[in-house]
């Protein structure tokens, strides 16, 4: 293959925070991810949006974080739903550990 | 090019059956897989356990494979060897095992790998080629990893970024295109979070629009910092004296160095909070975080006569009221 090259400069860049919101359809085009799916995550708590109906659903910035994990944790290693919502849970609390640890002096 | 010995790196037998590759595949994938296990190295063996199941699990890449291993692995010193496949190793096999969406880039693949089966023979990166039977799709969403400093997120800061994804060119041939991307980094940013940066996904196929590339952010290990949310820790050597009168300290704090009082009687430990002087807030509404000085105190040796007598005078200025374990079970002075 060959190989080309442009440099293109951007100054106007969105951060995906909790001020942000992904609807479904922009949720599943971010992270790779089918509907359904995304719809059994959320019946599995992996996901928490706001908002009764699928339409209505509105995921907070950090929703897309998660939904990259949960779909490269279902992918790679072939977890099922439930199992993912687990390690999802785990990894939380290493990760709030990790910060205590780090807070008291661990690095 | 090296031999990659696929079955060494699953640790199976030549003669595994599909089962044993799978089992062996997925406790050494969740062992390595880089969102579990963060230790440098994991990711890299992630990929190698990768691709050895990909050639391992698909029968007819596993016997292509076994064929040319085989032939290769005759000789003397055949593991030093530089590897070249035979021509027309590949006759009579037609590779399937084309996966979807990203996972494993092509870049991802060993040379070896490339060598035997090609590249994207499990899809490129982001999938960025033209799907028949829709005129008009929004390009794919894209994703990558920014490194910074925590300074940055202080500051603000600049990055050039340079993606290669395969592209088409007009003659509708597979390009390798390299873009580098001049980008302005908020500052506010945070650990984990993600930027948007619209239109600058996979091209939209027709009048589809682009997509939007998403950038990971990650902060670089700061030797004295180190990094909670918006909050910052750093850890602030005092000598006893310090600690125990009090005294006015120069702090290093990512924004530059601040003067702290330290307040009389502190102990090692002490958490002093410098309110707002954490991550800045990226916009109005939004807190800056804190930046919270962890005291420790340094003890001067006792190496000079000098060093020695002051400590003696402290221990006999204490006297036997002061017990250092007295908070422990039996605790004695």
């Amino acid at each position: 293959m060959s190989t080309s090259t442009r440099v293109t400069a951007i100054d106007m860049v969105d951060v995906v925070d909790e001020t942000m919101e992904f609807t479904l359809v922009d949720l599943c085009r971010a992270a790779h991810a089918p509907e359904e799916q995304v719809r059994v995550w959320v019946v599995e708590g992996v996901l928490s949006p706001r908002g009764a109906s699928p339409e209505e659903w509105r995921f907070a910035g950090g929703a897309l974080r998660r939904a990259r994990l949960a779909r490269t944790l279902g992918q790679e290693l072939e977890i099922n739903a439930p199992g993912i919502a687990l390690a999802l849970e785990l990894m939380d609390e290493i990760e709030a550990l990790k910060a205590s640890l780090r807070r008291s002096g661990a690095r | 090019m090296k031999f990659q010995d696929y079955y060494q790196t699953l640790g199976v037998a030549r003669e595994a059956s599909a089962d044993e590759i799978k089992q062996a595949y997925r406790k050494l994938a969740r062992k390595n897989h880089p969102d579990l296990n963060k230790e440098a190295g994991a990711e890299a063996r992630f990929k190698e356990i990768g691709e050895a199941y990909e050639v391992l699990k698909d029968p007819e890449k596993r016997a292509a494979y076994d064929a040319v291993g085989s032939r290769y692995g005759q000789g003397a010193g055949a593991g030093e060897q530089d590897f070249q496949p035979p021509p027309g190793w590949d006759a009579g096999f037609e590779f399937r095992g084309r996966g979807d969406g990203e996972g494993f880039g092509a870049q991802d693949y060993s040379d070896f790998f490339e060598a035997l089966f090609g590249r994207g023979a499990r899809g490129g990166v982001g999938g960025a080629g033209p799907r028949r039977g829709a005129a008009n799709l929004r390009g794919e969403d894209h994703h990558a990893k920014v490194l910074i400093e925590l300074e940055d997120a202080y500051t603000g800061a600049r990055r050039s970024l340079t993606l290669r994804m395969p592209a088409f060119d007009d003659q509708g041939r597979g390009v390798l295109q390299e873009r580098t991307l001049d980008i302005t980094i908020p500052k506010g940013i945070r650990q984990g979070q993600h930027l948007r940066l619209s239109g600058q996904g996979g091209p939209g196929l027709g009048s589809g629009p682009a997509g939007d590339l998403f950038l990971e952010v990650e902060f670089a290990t700061h030797p004295h910092y180190r990094v909670d949310g918006r909050d910052v820790y750093v850890d602030l050597p005092l000598a006893p004296w310090e600690a125990a009168l009090g005294a006015a300290v120069g702090v290093p704090t990512p924004d530059g160095e601040v003067e702290l009082t330290i307040p009389a009687q502190s102990a090692a430990g002490r958490k002093l909070r410098l309110k707002g002087k954490g991550i800045p807030a990226k916009g109005a509404g939004e807190a800056a975080g804190d930046l919270y000085v962890v005291l420790a105190i340094a003890l001067p040796p006792a190496s000079s006569d000098a060093a020695r007598r002051a400590y003696e005078a402290l221990k006999a200025a204490a006297g036997p009221e002061f017990n250092p374990r007295g908070a422990l079970p039996g605790g004695r002075a």
